[in-house]
């Protein structure tokens, strides 16, 4: 019965988003004040029967009601209960009813924290979020609905959760990426509703960064996590693999980094607002083209064949309702956002709009890498792939340019800058970069070039941070007295902009330095690689709880010293006839031992696979720092100040900039 | 003027882009979902799946046209096709299933013939049956000459044993109205 | 002409020879990093009537003919031959092949073509599960998987 609560409590949220949609957008344009005064009700009302819908099918996973087709094909009566809870998005349609879900907790968001907006604004925004919600509502329940019955023939039990997937890190995934995702639909709303006004101030600005840092900070940590899990669960050493599934959630990120800069600007200097607008529009739509990628199979899955494309279809007319709706809205009215402030060529305004011309190339590039295999297959050209080099070659162009304004930009003054001025500070920058990069290079033998720049870059960030933060406030003691007067969002530009360098000098170490050996060992050998001693010693076999195994022991000496004993298996799961490697790793700071077991051969030896990966963790660990700098930013007090300013009129807060 | 241009290019690319995308939903990623073809079936003589000491070979298909299936209880979209198949064969299609054994690691052996058949059982009582009889292609060579590439996989044979459609992919109401059924018929005739 | 129109003609022109010079830039990098699928049938008889080069990198998916795959005794050297019905192609690769490598099976080999019918593989791959599936059913199996195309175990 429960199941039909859901059902019927998903169709009254349906109903809500769609009086959201029309009601509160009508009252705007009749200037009646209690129409817009519907938004708020209507959007708590739309988010407390998506939270039933959700807790009901929940409810379904956790009491192991079998008689709903989606839990029947996503969990099992074995399964512990917080897998139950988790496979709730382990599937098709459950995954959208979070995606709703998100989404109604975005937009009671919004209503709760708008306090400050004026109120044509709030029900402007909140109308659209409405709409965007109610295509999606009506999507879940005519064509991917969840609670569906298999009566009167119901299975006893489910099929089984995929190994994989009962594992921490893809329990957090999919929800810090949807998160991330639909976060990027406040900042789209904000956009669309200042397209629709014709008016786009510092006001507007403020509000909108507040939004877009939370979407980015989650879709940060949802890439992270996706990246860490592949890492340590695949068992190839891999943390990034450039398929589409990872560039979906990659493209959003890349324009809504950009978006984030481009507000800033937006706020302090009320310049770039069209641009700032098509990259609102952009980010959102990036995620629901993200979204239409990996949930039509269009490109996921090479097995995937024609079968009834419905789902896709009215995944498609969303997008294209949604994307094409607001880009025709751009075209017809971004020419009225004036930008008046004027800046000279070299300035902190040109700096960050070469920031936001390379975060865009990048996110063409990564289109392009990901569309154009789908593109060649329908002009009958045949299948092809886009191997990662290309995606590795691209980002290395666009690396060093990016880099170079990412140091100096925030040297620089607004408005105007003379280059001569920053010389100095250019100049030792790159030259203790450079005496660092090779100090650090020097450990490792053939040195790369490749990851000579990478490494020079991401020291080169570093000092440029403590440059900027030292020649603004000071050295010795006045300088610590007002490095605490320093605003928390100048600490998230801070700490966003050493994760960045964290994540590059990662990236530059581990691609170029990683040492990878595929063995033919017998018991007892010993092999070399990159100054570590791998010792095999031998393979026991394994029986686990659903599973049998063998697994291989082997000690890691460095120097004649004993540093790791790791065990590396590989499963094959009864239930399911699946084999799974599991690598064993030792992490460290500065270095990943990593060993995989391959199979045996004919004379007894083993085929083992050993790596030595330099710096590997650094990756995740800038990724971290990028988000907490976002989440720094977003404590910012200017953006809780003009919240306590509950009826100040827009045009007072317009004329403050802090 | 130019400048709006620019403005409505974000729209164009976007345009240019959904029509792939269209287009993309309706093609079928394996390029060739229905083939008519026209070519003898392979020899081979292959054992039932459930009494081993039968043997088959290609004269089973002389004189009747019949549905190849090449299926499998690993295969999960098998189960989506066995209660259409089911129907079909209640409506007096003659099809024959060759069943490919499941891919397992040699480390950790095949699965034995008895427990295989008992999920073959199990499979078939819950989903129906749509099978005159299993080929059990043991160590799928005979899959192999065939052409196949996967499961499920269908091939429509005449009443000459000739393979005269390589289908690649399930069976469902859609493409059984539109593609297979006036083929089949077709050969009914013949 | 006047000077500010003059500024404005060099910026444009500047503007194309970056815009023309990325775009070659991005051209050349897909030429060299774009691998086409074929099946043996096509390595052998072409594809569209064209053969594929020697050196050229491509993609290649069949079945390993049961029988044919050799190992070398010391190294992890292996070859093996791979076949949709018809033409034989034969690979050589070096290094651990994935869990579900087995004579009979479907796999996908991306590698470098030296003679006409004998592939260099730097990778290989088996094919998942050899199924074809609905789009949602492949995105629930796959999607979570993360396919990893080079560093599929499967």
């Amino acid at each position: 019965m429960l199941a039909e609560l859901g059902h019927f409590s998903l169709a009254l949220a349906f109903l809500m988003a769609v009086a959201l949609a029309i009601y509160p957008m009508w009252g705007v344009q009749r200037a009646s004040q209690t129409m817009m005064a519907l938004a708020r009700p209507l959007a708590t009302g739309m988010f407390l029967f998506t939270a039933i819908a959700y807790g009901a099918l929940t409810w379904a996973f956790v009491s192991n009601d079998f008689t709903l087709s989606y839990v029947a094909s996503n969990s099992n009566s074995a399964l512990p209960v917080y897998y139950r809870v988790t496979a709730v998005w382990g599937g098709h349609e459950g995954s959208f009813l979070l995606w709703v879900f998100v989404l109604s907790c975005w937009t009671v968001a919004v209503a709760r924290f708008s306090r400050a907006m004026p109120q044509p604004m709030v029900a402007r925004v909140l109308a659209i979020l409405g709409l965007i919600a109610a295509s999606f509502y009506l999507y879940v329940l005519t064509a991917s609905n969840p609670f569906e019955r298999l009566l009167p023939f119901y299975p006893v039990d489910g099929r089984d959760l995929n190994p994989l997937l009962q594992d921490i890190g893809m329990i957090m995934h999919p929800p810090m990426l949807y998160m991330g995702y639909v976060g990027f639909s406040v900042v789209f709303a904000l956009a669309i509703a200042a397209l629709i006004n014709g008016r786009l101030d510092a006001a507007w600005a403020r509000w909108a960064r507040p939004w877009t840092l939370a979407a980015w900070v989650f879709l940060t940590i949802g890439i992270m996590l996706g990246s860490w899990w592949a890492y340590y669960e695949l068992g190839w050493g891999g943390w990034w693999f450039w398929d589409p599934v990872e560039n979906a959630s990659f493209m959003p990120w890349l324009a809504g980094t950009a978006l984030l800069h481009s507000l800033a600007v937006t706020e302090k200097r009320k310049l770039f607002k069209s641009w700032t607008v098509l990259l609102a529009i952009a980010a959102f739509s990036l995620s629901l083209l993200g979204t239409f990628l990996v949930r039509s199979g269009v490109i996921v899955s090479v097995h995937a064949f024609a079968s009834d494309p419905t789902r896709g279809l009215f995944i498609l007319g969303i997008l294209a309702v949604t994307i094409g709706g607001s880009l025709l809205l751009f075209a017809l009215r971004a020419a009225g956002l004036r930008s008046l402030a004027n800046y000279q060529p070299v300035s902190r305004e040109v700096m960050l709009m070469g920031n936001n011309l390379f975060l865009s190339a990048a996110t063409l590039v990564v289109l392009l890498g990901t569309l154009l295999p789908l593109v060649h297959k329908e002009l009958g050209l045949g299948s092809i792939s886009i191997g990662a080099p290309f995606f590795n070659q691209m980002f290395s162009y666009l690396i060093g340019p990016f880099v170079a304004l990412l140091a100096i930009g925030p040297l620089s003054r607004w408005k105007n800058q003379s280059l001569l001025a920053l010389r100095g500070q250019i100049i030792t920058g790159l030259l203790i970069a450079a005496v660092g990069s090779l100090l650090i290079n020097w450990q490792y033998s053939g040195i790369e070039a490749w990851a000579l720049v990478g490494t020079l870059l991401a020291l080169w960030i570093g000092v440029s941070t403590v440059q900027e933060i030292v020649s603004r406030h000071g050295d010795g003691q006045a300088g610590m007295q007002s490095l605490k007067r320093l605003t928390p969002s100048h600490w998230g530009m801070v700490l966003g902009h050493i994760g960045f360098a964290v994540t590059l000098m990662g990236i530059a170490l581990t691609s170029h330095y990683s040492v990878e050996k595929d063995v033919r060992m017998a018991v007892g050998e010993r092999t070399e690689l990159a100054g570590y001693q791998f010792e095999f010693n031998g393979v026991t076999s394994l029986q686990g709880p659903n599973y049998r195994g063998q697994q291989a022991l082997v000690d890691i000496y460095q120097d004649g010293e004993h540093i790791a004993h790791l065990r590396a298996e590989k499963r094959f799961y009864q239930v399911q006839r699946n084999m799974m490697t599991e690598a064993a790793i030792d992490g460290g700071f500065t270095r990943d031992l990593y060993v995989a077991l391959g199979e045996q051969l004919s004379n007894g030896d083993w085929g083992l696979r050993l790596y030595v990966k330099p710096f590997v963790r650094w990756i995740w660990a800038g990724a971290l720092l990028m988000a907490l700098g976002g989440i720094m930013s977003m404590l910012d007090k200017r953006y809780r100040l003009a919240q306590a300013k509950t009826n100040a009129p827009v045009e007072q807060l317009q004329g403050q900039t802090v | 003027m130019k400048s709006r241009l620019i403005l409505v290019l974000p729209l164009l690319i976007f345009f240019g882009i959904s029509i792939f995308l269209f287009s993309g939903l309706f093609s079928d990623p394996t390029y060739k979902n229905q083939v008519q073809v026209s070519r003898d079936i392979p020899e081979f003589a292959l054992a039932d799946l459930m009494q081993p000491q039968v043997i088959y070979d290609q004269s089973v298909f002389s004189g009747e046209v019949t549905l190849l299936n090449v299926w499998g209880v690993w295969c999960v979209t098998c189960d989506v096709e066995l209660p259409f198949l089911s129907q079909l064969r209640e409506q007096g299609v003659r099809i024959v299933g060759l069943y490919l054994p499941e891919s397992v690691d040699a480390d950790f052996g095949t699965k034995p013939l008895a427990q295989l058949q008992r999920e073959v059982t199990a499979k078939l009582q819950r989903l129906g049956n749509p099978y005159q009889f299993n080929i059990l292609d043991a160590d799928r060579q005979y899959s192999i000459d065939l052409g196949v590439t996967g499961a499920p996989e269908t091939y429509l044979v005449d009443k000459k044993g000739v393979i005269r459609m390589h289908l690649i992919g399930d069976i469902n109401p859609q493409n059984w109205q539109t593609q297979i059924a006036p083929l089949y018929q077709e050969l009914l005739a013949e | 002409m006047n000077p500010r129109r003059k500024s404005r003609l060099t910026g444009v022109l500047a503007i194309m020879l970056l815009v023309a010079g990325a775009i070659y830039m991005v051209l050349s990098a897909l030429s060299e990093n774009m691998d086409m699928f074929l099946t043996p049938s096509e390595v052998i008889q072409g594809k569209n009537g064209t053969v594929p080069k020697q050196g050229q990198r491509l993609k290649v998916g069949g079945m390993v003919i049961p029988g044919t795959v050799t190992r070398d005794e010391e190294s992890l050297k292996v070859a093996f031959s791979l076949t949709d019905t018809g033409p034989v192609v034969r690979v050589e690769y070096e290094g651990l092949l994935p869990d579900l490598f087995r004579e009979g099976q479907g796999i996908v080999v991306t590698g470098t073509l030296a003679a006409a019918d004998l592939v260099i593989a730097d990778e290989v791959l088996a094919k998942h599960d050899e199924e074809y599936m609905p789009p949602e059913l492949a995105e629930k199996m796959k999607g979570i998987k993360h396919v990893k195309p080079q560093d599929a175990t499967y």
